[in-house]
């Protein structure tokens, strides 16, 4: 399937630009600029024969502002994880473009592709796996640092050292264990210290906190706020947790199967959604909120395969306001309310459904 | 639900007997220690014991001490039809066959594992070639690869070398390139390399580190391997030539007379299970403790 | 040690129960003093984090623990006594008294056999019905669990099936002879939301057309208070707070336990403004093979006082249908 837009990535104005809220801000450009992102690979079957093709990533635009976070909201077979892989380059998306900084990501090689991407980190879901097992925890934060060459021995010891102070890890206790001497969540600090080593302007989590327990999910999301707030930083937030999405970000997409259903600030997406699978989502979440409603499965059916996403609208064989239209016509992102863009042919806002809709908010937040 | 006591709780006593906690700890104390302790006694016996302590020769013997059983005197495992003392045929074998399987065991992981590391980590066409190139020589059974290289070359201990490195070397290779694919989609590899750190650099500090583990549990089966091979060589007189011992050789002169006199075959034999079965449980100790799957 | 007195409908009564097992050389105490009471056709939520024993307590229960588990205490189900039984003995009640579901379905079904047969293995295990038979009442199964085209999912293999089909076949499977108690052990932790809001309601409805008591165990709060009728709380081991779900997510809601507050205050909640700091607390769980003398959360809790880490409190009944084990419990359910 091919992009949805073939408007070169400098000519298309997507509709997340022409925004209220981003106008104030015109002055400053994104950070990151993604383009009509697409990513696919082979589906192997077992035994190695060639599937199909699983199209991950099905033509993904958004804009990050300095010093804003935009969280990816999406379960299993959304394509968050491809997405983030693809800004990164590690692989390269099939086709799109990724402006970082002002250069464009996509057409950078070796050193000119390293050198861009310096400003740029990833932080694993998997603490420990992201950690060489036989290295110990100094030598993990000060790699960046040795790998650009920055300062002398000596003084990449005592940055390692800050380092660790910043993440909340005594360097007196911490800088030469390995990393199987550590709890997950120490082990996923360890790896946020080597990720802000080099004072990255963005840095990308995928499902960062997801492993950990919750105490120490909280440790760690606090520490991801004060970073943000000591060293600027932006963020991009993968995670399948609409709450805790909603928590870090500034701006929230809504992800299924390698489209965005919806994008908008976190408040308008959670208390006004106006995709019905934003809807289901948040119907489905269980919550200990006093007075809170039962969380109700209110999808239908089976989330269908990426390697063969239904027609028009991908979201139509579980949506119960799907129509005809929904499977001629691919959805085309539109601006609904401030900020807030919504991909659907019949959105929560239509007349037919403003009253369920808005009385469903209104229960769950009394 | 019952209410009751408002009283304190004080820890709950051990549930676990104290004496089962220290008969684990030394178990696996023992798993490891007895076989690295057998195989370092095989390697003192091999390699100092002659030097320390004046043993008979093991390749000529005199006719008058011919066909002694074990337990004789001056010749505690007995001699050969011509009077060579069999424990010194043992020691001096032993040690061929361990400089033959140490030095083709090197060969193999050197060459065997920059080949198999080249492989996995950088795929693409040298991958391609390279995987059909051990796939053909690992289909052939070891041994009938071994002896049609030592058919080409006239037996010697040097060129027996080359032909059991013909196996070690595409088994090393198949190894070490798997470990390293395995190793190269773990995550910490991609996060070296998007710290900025170049291939050569994880390779060496990444990824060799890594596949340590498993190619020192493996080499150590293979270090069974090579001598089993090599004393079939013998075995089959391809090898090692008389009048320098070998285990294989001493296996083949006891099949004449095996009715009359079976410990020239029982004790060469049983000393091979000894060292190959050292080599596995240690093999096995190590790995429980690394952790290599 | 709480006694508990049994009423007539109690279908599970655990008492005591404990778990250890001997690793490195050094006791692990997994399960440290539990007991609590399960009433037939009512919902029981464990909640605890990784390493707080909830799994292990159940697995003992059913006998699923490995041979180097040493357990001591009493689970009564229907008046009989489970702990001590051997594995023979224990098989007659797995799958026709009680049942197990665990959190990964692709790793409780076998991947070489059809979805169909395993069902029927089910069934044949426990009861003496012809394969006739047998299919029936396994397409019965599926159907009971919501499968849609049962005849046709059958015969397929579970790689087929998505990860909330597979887990209904494992709840089907489960079900197979209609078990009075059915252990759900993290089952909804590896699916997406929307299809664990489907998974949950399903086995709602089960309990209700089948007159099953039902435990789930979780790190999930929010499933508790969803879902429960009775709340279990554990930590390190042991149970520190036990109350009715309404109890404690209701409005006006009571937690009293520290632990348990601190949970409750660490979950990112939709209410809640986002670039805010949660409140948290430092360190973590104590490590099972060096428990402290006193209570367990005191090193990490900011109300703990010199009592606290004197004397372990003990798990008392402080108000009706309400137990906590804490020296300087919450005010009125508010933050710490």
């Amino acid at each position: 399937m091919s992009p949805e837009a073939s408007v070169p990535p400098e000519k298309a104005v997507p509709p997340e630009k022409a925004v209220p809220t981003e106008k104030t801000r015109d002055e400053k450009k994104p950070l990151l600029s993604a383009r009509d992102l697409v990513q696919e690979f082979v589906a192997r079957e077992a035994g190695g024969a060639r599937g199909g093709v699983v199209q991950a990533v099905s033509g993904v635009s958004f804009d990050i502002m300095p010093g804003e976070t935009l969280g990816i909201v999406g379960e299993t077979g959304s394509g968050k994880s491809t997405l983030a892989r693809a800004v990164l380059q590690a692989p390269r998306p099939k086709s799109g473009s990724v402006v970082f900084r002002g250069q464009e990501l996509t057409r950078l090689h070796g050193h000119a592709l390293l050198a861009a991407r310096r400003d740029m980190q990833f932080v694993w879901q998997d603490p420990f796996g992201s950690l060489d097992p036989k290295w110990r925890v100094r030598s993990i934060i000060e790699e960046p640092l040795t790998a650009h060459s920055v300062g002398t021995r000596d003084s990449r010891r005592k940055r390692a050292e800050e380092l660790l102070d910043l993440v909340g890890l005594d360097p007196a206790r911490y800088a030469k264990r390995h990393p199987r001497e550590l709890s997950g969540g120490q082990a996923q600090r360890v790896a946020i210290a080597r990720a802000v080593a080099l004072e990255p302007s963005l840095l990308i989590c995928d499902e960062a906190v997801s492993s950990l327990d919750v105490l120490i999910q909280a440790q760690v999301l606090n520490l991801f706020e004060r970073l943000r707030r000591e060293l600027s930083l932006s963020y991009l937030f993968i995670a399948h947790d609409l709450a805790l999405v909603k928590q870090v970000s500034d701006r929230v997409a809504v992800m299924y199967l390698g489209k965005f259903c919806e994008v908008g600030p976190g408040e308008s997406v959670y208390k006004r959604p106006l995709h019905p699978y934003t809807r289901a989502l948040l119907d489905s979440i269980p919550s200990t909120e006093p007075g809170a409603v039962r969380a109700t499965a209110t999808l239908r059916g089976e989330p269908p395969s990426p390697v063969n996403p239904p027609s028009g609208c991908r979201f139509r064989t579980r949506c119960p306001r799907a129509a005809d239209r929904c499977a001629q016509e691919v959805p085309q992102p539109r601006e609904l309310a401030s900020g807030h863009v919504v991909a659907c042919h019949f959105p929560l806002t239509e007349p037919d459904s403003a009253e369920s809709g808005s009385e469903k908010v209104k229960t769950k937040t009394s | 639900m019952a209410t009751l006591t408002a009283g304190a709780q004080q820890p709950l006593p051990s549930l676990v007997s104290a004496g089962r906690l220290r008969s684990q700890r030394i178990a696996r104390a023992l798993r490891l220690w007895v076989p690295a302790g057998l195989l370092i006694l095989m390697a003192f016996f091999c390699f100092v014991w002659p030097y320390v302590y004046s043993i008979p020769p093991g390749d000529s013997g005199s006719i008058l001490a011919a066909g002694l059983p074990p337990f004789s005197p001056g010749h505690w495992l007995g001699t050969d039809p011509n009077g060579v003392d069999i424990s010194s045929m043992l020691i001096y074998g032993g040690q061929v066959s361990l400089e033959i399987s140490l030095a083709v065991t090197a060969i193999g992981m050197l060459i065997g594992g920059v080949l198999g590391i080249a492989a996995g980590y950088f795929s693409g066409w040298a991958d391609a070639v390279l995987s059909r190139v051990f796939d053909v020589l690992i289909a052939f059974p070891a041994l009938v690869l071994v002896l049609a290289v030592a058919e080409v070359l006239h037996p010697s201990e040097l060129h027996l070398i080359w032909a059991l490195s013909a196996f070690s070397i595409p088994a090393f290779a198949r190894v070490t390139r798997g470990t390293t694919l395995t190793v190269r989609t773990l995550p910490f590899i991609t996060a070296a390399r998007l710290t900025g750190t170049s291939n050569w650099k994880i390779i060496f500090k990444h990824v060799l580190p890594n596949i340590i583990p498993g190619i020192v549990t493996f080499s150590l089966l293979g270090i069974g391997i090579i001598v089993i091979l090599e004393g079939a060589v013998d075995f089959l007189g391809l090898g090692i030539q008389i009048p320098q011992p070998s285990l294989g050789e001493m296996i083949a002169k006891g099949q004449t007379v095996l009715t009359a006199q079976p410990e020239y075959i029982l004790i060469p034999s049983i000393v091979l299970l000894i060292f190959v079965m050292a080599l596995n449980l240690l093999g096995d100790a190590l790995r429980e403790r690394w952790g290599v799957r | 040690m709480n006694p508990v007195i049994s009423n007539g409908s109690a279908l599970l009564e655990v008492e005591d129960l404990r778990v250890a097992f001997a690793s490195g050389g050094r006791e692990i105490r997994a399960v440290d003093g539990v007991s609590y009471t399960v009433e037939a056709g009512s919902t029981l939520a464990i909640i605890g984090e990784s390493g707080s024993g909830k799994t292990v307590g159940c697995r003992a229960i059913m006998g699923l623990l490995p041979e180097g588990a040493a357990i001591s205490g009493s689970a009564r189900l229907r008046g009989t006594e489970l702990i001590g039984l051997s594995d023979t003995q224990l098989r007659k009640h797995r799958g026709s008294d009680m049942a197990m579901v665990f959190q990964d379905p692709a790793r409780s079904l076998n991947p070489t056999m059809r979805a169909g047969k395993q069902i029927t293995e089910a069934i044949r295990t426990h009861r003496k019905v012809s394969r006739g038979d047998a299919r029936d009442q396994a397409i019965e199964l599926l159907r009971l669990v919501r499968i849609p085209a049962p005849e046709r999912r059958f015969h397929e293999y579970p790689h087929q099936l998505s990860g909330g089909m597979r887990q209904r076949v494992v709840i089907a499977m489960a079900l197979a002879c209609r078990p009075k108690l059915l252990i759900a052990d993290e089952a909804t932790t590896a699916l997406d939301v929307t299809t664990q809001a489907q998974i949950m309601e399903l086995l709602l409805e089960l309990q209700r057309d089948l007159d099953m008591a039902l435990i789930f165990i979780s790190h999930d709060l929010g499933l508790a208070a969803s879902y429960a009728d009775e709340v279990v709380v554990m930590y390190a081991g042991k149970i520190v707070e036990q109350a009715p779900a309404k109890r404690l997510f209701g409005t006006g809601g009571t937690v009293k336990m520290r632990y348990t507050r601190a949970l409750l205050d660490a979950i990112p909640h939709l209410e809640r403004p986002a670039h805010t700091d949660l409140p948290v607390v430092a360190g973590r769980p104590p490590d099972p093979s060096m428990l402290p003398v006193g209570c367990s959360f005191a090193p990490r809790c900011r109300s703990a006082a010199d009592d606290c880490t004197a004397k372990a409190p003990a798990l008392t009944e402080h108000a009706p249908g309400h137990r906590w084990a804490c020296w300087h419990p919450c005010e009125n359910g508010g933050p710490v």
